[in-house]
C-alpha cells in the first residue's frame, strides 16, 4: 500500500507500530524513498525520516502478510491517507 | 525483560520512566534509580542493588541497566558487586545515552526481544539524529 504522511512517524505512534508489526510473522518492510526500514525494530524505522508529506510503502512478506497489512493500515490511518493498496 | 533508569537526579529518572512508559506501553517493567538516599543529586548503589534484584526475584525477567554519565557507573559496578554468579548473567549494562537509549530499549523489549537484542537495540541510539534526516544543522 502507498500512504501519505500527515504528522511525522514520531516515537509513541512509531512505538505503536513496531508493536503491531511484531505480532505477525511476516517479514515486514517500510520504505520511503531509497530509505527501507524493518518495522519490527524502532531504530530502523525512525530512521527512515518519514515527515509531513512523505510517501512511505508497507510491504509484508509471509505466511500472515495480508492481516499483517490490515492490520498496519489501520494502526498508521490517524497519521496517514491511504493512496492505493498494492495487489 | 526490564529496564532500571539510573540518574544522578532522581526526577529525571523518574520523569524519564513517565516517558518510556507512555511511549512502550505499560507491559514493560521500568524502575527508576535516581538521586542519593536522602533525594539529593548523586547516584546511590543500594537503591540500583534492591532495583535490580527485585525484578531478578520476580520471575524470569532480565534486566538492562541504563545510566547516565560521570560517576553513575561507580554506583552500578557497586550494585553488581552484591549479585551471585547467576543473578549478575541476567543483568546488562548499557552503553547507551540515557533517555534515547530507554526509549528503544522498552519499545524492543515490549514486542518481547532478548537482553542481547535490547542492549543492541539500545546501542544504536548514539547514531541516531535527532530531525529526520538529520536536518538540524544542514
Amino acid at each position: 500500500m502507498t500512504v501519505i504522511d500527515e504528522s511525522g512517524l514520531h516515537a509513541r505512534p512509531a512505538a505503536r507500530f513496531v508493536q503491531a508489526a511484531s505480532r505477525f510473522a511476516s517479514h515486514i518492510i517500510i520504505r520511503n524513498g531509497e530509505r527501507e526500514a524493518n518495522a519490527k525494530s524502532l531504530i530502523s524505522l525512525l530512521g527512515l525520516a518519514v515527515r509531513l508529506s512523505s510517501v512511505i510503502t508497507v510491504a509484508a512478506e509471509g505466511s500472515d502478510a495480508d492481516a499483517a497489512l490490515a492490520s498496519l493500515s489501520a494502526e498508521l490511518s490517524p497519521y496517514v491517507t491511504l493512496l492505493e493498496p498494492a495487489s | 525483560m526490564s529496564l532500571v533508569l539510573v540518574s544522578h537526579s532522581k526526577t529525571l529518572a523518574e520523569g524519564l520512566r513517565d516517558m518510556v512508559v507512555q511511549v512502550a506501553g505499560e507491559g514493560v517493567r521500568v524502575t527508576a534509580a535516581g538521586g542519593t538516599a536522602d533525594g539529593r543529586l548523586g547516584t546511590n548503589a543500594e537503591a540500583i542493588g534492591d532495583a535490580i534484584r527485585a525484578i531478578l526475584a520476580e520471575g524470569s525477567d532480565d534486566v538492562l541497566v541504563l545510566l547516565d554519565l560521570g560517576s553513575a557507573w561507580l554506583s552500578v559496578e557497586l550494585a553488581l558487586e552484591e549479585l551471585s554468579d547467576t543473578e549478575r548473567a541476567r543483568v546488562c549494562v548499557s552503553e547507551a545515552p540515557l533517555v534515547e537509549g530507554a526509549v528503544l530499549a522498552a519499545v524492543q523489549a515490549s514486542i518481547g526481544a532478548s537482553l542481547a537484542d535490547v542492549d543492541a537495540a539500545a546501542a544504536g541510539a548514539a547514531s541516531m539524529s535527532k530531525a529526520p534526516g538529520g536536518s538540524l544543522n544542514a
